[in-house]
């Protein structure tokens, strides 16, 4: 693939990875390539993660508690790491879900005062 | 645990994860190498990655912590100058303290290396004359018998032994223990067996003499041999970890570890014997239960004994307190001396580092304007504090290790238990605590001051490092600090230099250096009676006067009372006098350098005569005439003459009541001093007469040759000691305060190099200028020596105790230790004086 497929993506916010990858495993446990993938293919291959990040983001989640790791076997019968929500990672999302639409509606009515108060 | 499970396997992961892109491509279409190419592009950095993953578990102040250590060592790589001097300053202070601390942990700390030592208490009379507590074997068996509050009880008592061995015959110091001593003490044999309470005329040998002496030879344990010309038996030999830790009164006189272990005198001989007592508390009972008990128990002893009142004063102590004495004050005032120099140490580098904070500001501004926090920063200069102050206490190990040797190995004996002073564990911890504390005393206030600093003032370029008056003046207030704290330990060494040259002021024409003094002790059957003896002692007279180089000799039974109790003298009827008495040849108090102050010398044909020293004479008759006088010690005599009072025995204590007559009075004798007077040095003299004397019979050993000098010497070994410590640690103090005030002028005149040459480009003489540093340094030094004679005055008399015939604020001593800081004060900074008098103007002006 070229570089003009990567035209019309979007950079992760700083500290927003964690909030999706969080969200991600919302649906149940998965290993990191899926997480990246799920979060590509959701955003409708907009918003687009810096892989290396990743894992650093994963450790983070895990030394906070939010996340559990455990070993499991993938579905071509190999050796895997698999990341999965804990309830403490629950709170956490709903949590932080709440503040960033809160933070994207502020925004948002500041990038767009013409749209009126009712609309969702 | 949670941290090994995510981070184990975690390169394989993200291998696992390019693989999945790369699959991912592929089914995209790509070529094999164009997906795998992407999927690497893709996740970005592998090991950088790896690292910000490794990074969310690390400890990051530990991490922090290394990285400003090895920031601080290249630092101070880079500056290996000032690195070593305040390293080397550090070590000094640090040094001498743990030497210190090692000598007072192992005397007042460390417990004894018996069982139950806290429950160890002695027992005893106090005896003034003597100042020490004894007590008669008689009351120990008594007390034994029927005191409740122990569990057993021991006595022991100082005897000097001469056992025969297979080279001839060894004199060593021993000691007749009786009652529970094994038990007490733990004692085991590790060869034969511990002799039993009733077994007469056994010894048990330490492991040192066993070896010395018996070459370790176990057959010869369990034979006969002779101990002072009686038959004995080798009972057993102690294990070498064995150690004599009761009160050793003696060892001024004897300084030489116990050796051998006798059994207690014969019940005949007990009744007179005086003793040292010693005895485990059964658990539970205090000090104050046990002597009121003893009191009780004394009170009924006298009634039953039909005894008169007053009933004896008996005291109780724990044995701990009693062995460390009178160390103790001594100890805390050495304690205190280290402390002191430890901190003029600190100060010293505190206004080095300070004089290097003028330096560094735009180094912690750059650090600081690239993002570092403050505490950051402070945090890696307390580093380097902590680093400078490690390496000053590992050196400092080496030192007090040096400086413990040297010690032990200069007078062994001068504080009970001082032999057994090592570095340990609980050693090593004290000097890293000291350590890690004067590390934050010196680093805490100079990073503060950087800290504080206006970074953005430091950075801009061309604003030369100004001065800071502020700083300046702190450095200037630390050398007086320094200044004042040296005066401290220079008067308290002064002192006690005073009462050392008091103790060695003798009265005239006593010449110690020219007196050799030796004992010869009686042995074997053929000396038991008395006229053999004096046979004896005739020929050793003859002989030894007629030896070249002899101008008088003479032999006394004076040790055989050395420090015992002496015979009461009823002068008054009615009135007792505890006296010593020393029965002596005439030629013996002339050899000894005794000058008569009235009546006559002593005859040998005077069989009932006396001679009395002044405080004897002054004590029994007071203003009377005591020509004449009658005095009954306890035979009748008469008092024909009197002698000036000369310390001969112990340079620290007032000469005592002393009476002499004839060496025909006295019963049989154990053995005999001699005293030979030499015309040159008596230290040349002293293996020929020692020879001369051993050739009358060489069956009969001879022993403690030595002078008068050296003997007297001996007798104020822990005043010595004292002295030599405190000594060591003022002239360290006076270097370090000269070193101190040198670094602030010098460092100062470095500083106005311009302003300096601006006044000599604009006429100012030379020697102006150095007037003008010098008159810098002098409000810097008043301030230091009055603030500090202020401190002595008040801190000295702590140690009033350890002076002899000194006043602890001695005006004279105060006054010399003044003059002395003032000129070393102007000395220190005569350097910088001159090298600010030969700046070169146009040098100095171009100085940038």
């Amino acid at each position: 693939m070229s570089t003009e497929s990567d035209e019309g993506r979007v950079e992760l916010l700083q500290g927003t990875l964690d909030l999706l990858i969080l969200r991600t495993l919302l649906f149940g446990r998965a290993h990191g390539h899926a997480i990246v993938k799920a979060i590509e293919q959701n955003s409708e291959d907009v918003l687009q993660v810096e892989q290396g990040s990743l894992y650093p983001a994963l450790h983070r989640l895990i030394k906070r508690g939010w996340i559990a790791v455990e070993e499991g076997v993938s579905e071509n019968n190999r050796r895997a790491k698999y990341y999965r929500l804990t309830a403490k990672g629950r709170r956490q999302l709903r949590a932080e879900t709440t503040r960033w639409e809160k933070l994207a509606r502020a925004i948002g009515r500041i990038l767009n005062p013409a749209a009126g108060e009712g609309r969702p | 645990m949670t941290r090994r499970r995510a981070l184990g396997g975690l390169e394989e992961d993200i291998r696992d994860h390019i693989e999945r892109e790369t699959q991912d491509n592929i089914e995209r279409g790509m070529t094999p190498a164009e997906a795998r190419h992407a999927a690497l592009r893709k996740f970005g950095n592998v090991t950088r990655a790896m690292e910000e993953t490794r990074d969310v578990w690390r400890w990051i102040w530990l991490e922090q912590l290394l990285q400003d250590l090895g920031y601080s060592l290249r630092s101070l790589r880079r500056n290996p100058r000032f690195a070593a001097v305040a390293a080397l300053t550090l070590a000094l202070g640090i040094g001498m303290t743990t030497a210190v601390f090692s000598v007072i942990d192992t005397v007042l700390l460390k417990p004894l290396a018996y069982p139950n030592p806290e429950r160890l208490v002695w027992m005893g009379e106090y005896d003034p004359n003597l100042q020490r507590d004894i007590a008669m074997f008689q009351d120990f068996s008594d007390w034994r018998k029927q005191a409740r509050s122990y569990d057993g009880m021991a006595a022991y008592g100082y005897r000097q032994a001469v056992i025969g061995t297979g080279q001839g015959s060894s004199d060593v110091t021993a000691v007749y223990v009786a009652g529970d001593f094994w038990r007490i003490t733990g004692a085991r044999a590790t060869v034969g067996r511990l002799f039993g309470e009733e077994e007469a005329d056994c010894v048990v040998l330490s492991w040192d003499l066993f070896q010395r002496e018996f070459g370790g030879d176990a057959r010869r344990v369990g034979q006969p041999l002779v101990m002072n010309g009686r038959p004995a038996r080798i009972a057993g030999v102690l294990p070498r970890s064995f150690r004599f830790q009761f009160p050793m009164w003696w060892t001024a006189a004897h300084p030489q570890p116990v050796e051998a272990y006798i059994s207690p005198p014969p019940p005949a001989e007990r009744m007179v014997q005086f003793t040292q007592v010693v005895a485990p508390l059964k658990p539970g009972i205090r000090i104050e239960q046990a002597q009121a008990e003893l009191e009780s128990l004394e009170k009924h002893l006298v009634e039953e004994a039909g005894r008169e009142p007053p009933i004896p004063k008996v005291r109780i102590g724990p044995l701990q307190e009693k062995l460390a004495g009178g160390s103790r004050r001594a100890l805390m005032v050495l304690l205190a001396a280290g402390g002191f120099v430890l901190l003029i140490a600190a100060v010293n580098v505190a206004n080095l580092l300070l004089a290097r904070a003028t330096v560094r500001r735009k180094e912690v501004a750059i650090r600081a304007a690239l993002g570092a926090g403050r505490m950051r920063v402070m945090g890696q200069l307390l580093a380097e504090s902590v680093l400078l102050a490690l390496a000053g206490g590992a050196a400092g190990l080496l030192l007090a290790r040096w400086a413990i040797a040297s010690l032990v190995r200069i007078s062994p004996f001068a504080i009970p238990r001082l032999a057994e002073a090592a570095i340990d564990t609980r050693v090593l911890a004290f000097t890293l605590g000291i350590s890690l504390l004067t590390a934050i005393l010196f680093g805490a206030g100079p990073a503060f001051s950087l800290w504080r600093a206006n970074l953005h003032d430091a950075l801009k370029d061309g604003a030369r490092s100004s001065p800071g008056l502020a700083g300046q003046r702190t450095r200037q207030m630390l050398a007086a600090v320094e200044l004042s704290l040296a005066i401290v330990l220079l008067t308290g060494a002064g002192l006690m230099l005073k009462s050392f040259a008091r103790m060695n002021e003798h009265a005239p024409g006593f010449v110690p250096e020219k007196v050799i003094v030796m004992k010869v002790r009686f042995a074997g059957p053929q000396y038991e009676e008395k006229p053999a003896q004096q046979a004896y002692l005739r020929e050793l007279l003859r002989r030894v006067e007629s030896a070249p180089g002899v101008l008088s000799a003479g032999v006394s039974t004076w040790f055989l009372f050395d420090d015992a109790p002496a015979f009461p003298a009823d002068t008054t009827p009615g009135q007792t006098h505890l006296i010593r008495v020393n029965a002596a040849s005439p030629g013996y108090l002339k050899a000894l350098g005794m000058t008569l102050v009235k009546g006559r010398w002593l005859r040998a044909s005077d069989s009932a005569g006396a001679m009395l020293n002044e405080s004897m004479a002054r004590q029994a008759f007071g203003a009377m005439d005591p020509l004449g006088r009658q005095l009954s010690i306890p035979q009748p005599a008469t008092v024909v003459g009197v002698l000036a009072d000369v310390k001969y025995s112990k340079l620290d204590a007032a000469a005592a009541p002393e009476a002499s007559v004839g060496f025909e009075q006295v019963p049989p004798l154990n053995g005999t001093e001699i005293a030979v007077r030499t015309a040159g040095s008596a230290a040349a003299l002293a293996p020929a007469l020692r020879k001369l004397v051993t050739d009358i019979d060489p069956s009969q050993p001879v022993y403690d040759v030595k002078t008068l000098d050296r003997a007297l010497a001996e007798s104020i070994a822990p005043r010595r000691f004292n002295l030599f410590l405190l000594g060591v640690f003022a002239v360290s103090a006076l270097v370090l305060a000269a070193v101190g005030i040198y670094g602030v002028m010098a460092y100062s005149v470095a500083e106005r190099t311009r302003e300096i040459g601006v006044r000599i480009a604009l006429g100012a003489r030379r020697g102006q200028v150095a007037t003008m540093v010098v008159r810098e340094a002098l409000p810097i030094a008043a301030a230091g020596i009055a603030a500090g004679l202020a401190a002595t005055w008040a801190l000295t008399r702590l140690m009033a105790t350890l002076l002899y015939d000194v006043q602890a604020t001695d005006p004279g001593t105060f006054l010399t230790v003044a003059i002395l800081l003032g000129i070393t004060a102007l000395a220190a900074c005569a350097a910088p004086a001159l090298r600010a008098a030969s700046i070169d103007p146009t040098v100095a002006l171009r100085y940038e």
